[in-house]
């Protein structure tokens, strides 16, 4: 079976007329335009890339999923396990920081940590800067982002019934987390 | 949750992932719980060492290879050899073990091999002796985990246990006057190998759910295992259990071994 | 034994041991060069041909990247983890490639005790110096690459290097990490007036110098030369000729390697 996959190096071949943007996997050295990725080239309106289905690290903007492994008045630290859709394989973490006032958009001096994220929450997060050389910063402060599963104190799965408040299926006690918007709410 | 896809799902809650699974009577691999990876055996494709054996179970992939050298036997037993049975667990093989020494899994699967083997009298030591206080063989059993994907532990036994049994040894002669060994090359011989083990393990999920052969997937997520050690006819070497589990578990994992024996195990060392 | 510095970490055998002395001359493994004089051809191969490489992508399953490489007696396996997020403290803006390698205690004649020796050092080192000029490690800030190399079975040690190298490049482009092209690499044993392209341990053993080169055949442009032993000028730069033409046929074999794995996956 003929394939119209490139390998890394080879050139990418062009179609004459306007000049195509140029996206990732493809990078142009001396005039010529080359694969850096083995794949095939897919044409998206004016942009031209390979694309890439491998996990890969965190980049600014990247929408991240985590759970929290540690808590305290200045920050939480998420331990990111998906980075945009794909999943990291088991015990290739990075570590990322929600400051507290990247938690949420309004109201910043007031929120306190403790009352959005407890340990072992998965949340989901907007990746705003590469951080320090330890972490990621992470920002959950918008309606989609946030806490997407947690479970209560008495270990039961619980449900968002606000923008701040989580209910717990079994014993039906409500907890503050600040969740990200529920699906078809 | 309705956008997360199954890897996702998987990776964020594994537990959960494994439930749903087993509640359809099937495992994330496809097989249902009593059921047994493929197993491969290869033998003697290394040409450097004396013997070798390429093991894969399901993804799990075991080289092993034997080196014999010489050395004075120990004052304790003046006539008998050294069987130095390792395995390695390297950095390469799953991204949970890291470069350095060898873990504290690693280690600890040594020594469960070791102590296997020297239980189940797979090789007199008596029998690699040259000459008394003077000569014996030493075996170097070095096994390397190239892919792991749970259940070392059987693997790695069958690899060492056919890499020995694909063992030959140099004709060796110690000359009493200049006190050196020297061996010849033309003649070879085989081991004199008694009883040949061979392992079966399971995991117990929940309480309840017996899986044979776990991956390395499921093995992290089960609160007992337990290890069932036959000799190549079918007879119970050893049986042991790590965690609780029910008073039947026992006997159902060892009549599940006899059956997964019969029906692939026997003829695993006929090579 | 409570000797200082006991591993513990390892089933021990006895304090030492040592290799068995043979009577005989009859060799086992390095019989074809026996009576071989200098001024005669090379025995089984052509001085310009390699050995037959197999290559195979992706075996290890938890690997980001893999391959396995076999060039008859040579078996190497090599993984690609990462980009993983860097353990140093400091901030690096571009990524770095971290190379292991390991030889297994059975891939020689000689048993290699399991620690860490030279050897394993400088063909990481080799390794490294040949790949890393392909990698785009400026688009990979705070991150490194783990490379791990396992050597299970060697003969002759620079045309190892040669195959742990293109194992490494094949893993990489199977890991979909961004290079500027596919590294190949392959080692020539000079042998009075010849050549010999990928040389065995016995064959190295004939030669006054060998020569390693590695290159990126798509681009035309080479990655790292090594040069040892005593050898003419006009000589080596011969030799560097013949490795980059025989890499062009070493990256067809790479290309169909990747090809058959991706049409693997598709089915």
């Amino acid at each position: 079976m003929p394939s119209d996959s490139l390998l890394p190096g080879q050139p990418v071949p062009l179609p004459r007329g306007p000049t195509l943007k140029l996206g990732s996997g493809i990078y142009t050295r001396n005039g010529e335009t080359r694969a850096s990725l083995f794949g095939t080239p897919q044409h998206q309106g004016s942009s031209v890339t390979i694309s890439r289905i491998k996990p890969h690290p965190p980049a600014p903007n990247s929408i991240v999923l985590g759970s929290i492994t540690r808590l305290s008045p200045q920050q939480a630290v998420v331990s990111i396990t998906v980075v945009d859709g794909v999943p990291l394989p088991p015990g290739e973490d990075f570590t990322g920081v929600i400051r507290v006032q990247d938690i949420r958009a309004t109201e910043k001096d007031k929120v306190k940590v403790g009352d959005c994220f407890r340990g072992g929450d998965v949340i989901k997060g907007l990746v705003i800067s590469l951080g320090d050389a330890r972490s990621y910063y992470i920002t959950t402060a918008r309606n989609d982002l946030g806490v997407i599963f947690a479970t209560s104190e008495a270990g039961g799965t619980m449900e968002a019934v606000s923008w701040q408040e989580m209910r717990c299926r079994k014993t039906g006690k409500v907890e503050k987390r600040k969740c990200a918007k529920p699906e078809g709410l | 949750m309705a956008d997360l896809n199954a890897d996702i799902f998987q990776r964020l809650h594994p537990k959960a992932y494994l439930e749903r699974f087993l509640a359809e009577q099937l495992r994330p691999d496809g097989r249902e719980a009593a059921d047994w990876r493929d197993l491969y055996v290869h033998v003697g494709s290394i040409s450097t060492a004396d013997g070798s054996a390429l093991v894969r179970l399901g993804h799990t992939t075991i080289v092993c290879g034997v080196k014999a050298e010489i050395a004075e036997p120990d004052l304790e037993q003046p006539t008998e050899g050294f069987l130095v049975p390792n395995i390695d667990l390297p950095a390469m093989c799953a991204p949970r073990f890291k470069p350095g020494p060898p873990s504290e899994e690693a280690q600890v699967l040594s020594d469960r091999l070791a102590s296997t083997i020297t239980a189940a009298g797979l090789l007199p030591l008596s029998a690699l002796c040259i000459h008394p206080e003077r000569a014996a063989w030493v075996l170097y059993v070095d096994a390397t985990c190239i892919n792991y994907d749970g259940n070392a532990f059987d693997a790695a036994l069958i690899a060492m246990v056919a890499a020995l049994k694909n063992t030959t040894l140099p004709k060796a002669t110690y000359n009493e006057e200049t006190g050196h060994t020297t061996c010849t090359r033309k003649v070879r011989v085989p081991l004199p190998l008694k009883r040949l083990p061979i392992s079966y393990s399971f995991g117990v999920f929940d309480g309840t759910t017996v899986l044979a052969d776990p991956t390395a997937f499921e093995d992290p997520l089960l609160e007992t295992s337990i290890s069932i050690v036959l000799d190549e006819h079918g007879d119970i070497l050893s049986a042991g259990q790590l965690g609780i589990a029910d008073k039947d578990t026992m006997s159902w994992c060892v009549s599940s071994a006899k059956e997964r024996h019969e029906a692939r195990g026997r003829e695993i060392y006929s090579f | 034994m409570a000797q200082g510095g006991f591993d513990r970490r390892r089933v021990h055998g006895p304090n030492e041991s040592f290799q068995p002395i043979f009577d005989d001359d009859y060799e086992e493994r390095g019989a074809l060069y026996k009576g071989w004089q200098l001024g005669q051809t090379r025995r089984k191969r052509r001085a310009e041909d390699i050995r037959p490489i197999f290559l195979n992508t992706g075996f290890i399953k938890q690997a980001n990247g893999s391959a396995y490489i076999e060039t008859e007696r040579t078996k190497i396996a090599c993984a690609v983890y990462g980009p993983r997020q860097s353990k140093s403290s400091a901030y690096h803006e571009a990524g770095r490639l971290s190379v292991e390698v390991k030889f297994a205690p059975f891939s020689s004649l000689v048993r290699r005790a399991p620690i860490r020796d030279a050897e394993d050092r400088s063909v990481a080192n080799l390794v490294q110096q040949a790949i890393a000029p392909s990698v785009r490690l400026d688009l990979l800030p705070k991150s490194v690459i783990d490379i791990f190399i396992t050597v299970i079975e060697c003969d002759g040690i620079e045309s190892c290097v040669a195959a742990a190298t293109v194992a490494t490049s094949t893993s990489l482009a199977k890991a979909g990490i961004e290079m500027f092209g596919l590294v190949v690499s392959c080692a020539g044993a000079v042998v009075g007036d010849d050549v010999w392209l990928d040389p065995t341990e016995e064959e190295t053993q004939l030669a006054s110098g060998m020569l390693l080169c590695a290159c990126m055949p798509a681009l035309g442009t080479t990655t790292s030369v090594r040069q040892t032993g005593r050898v003419f000028p006009a000589k080596a730069f011969q030799s560097l000729q013949l490795c980059q033409e025989r890499c062009v046929e070493i990256h067809h074999i790479v290309a169909q390697a990747l090809h058959e794995d991706e049409n693997e996956s598709n089915s």
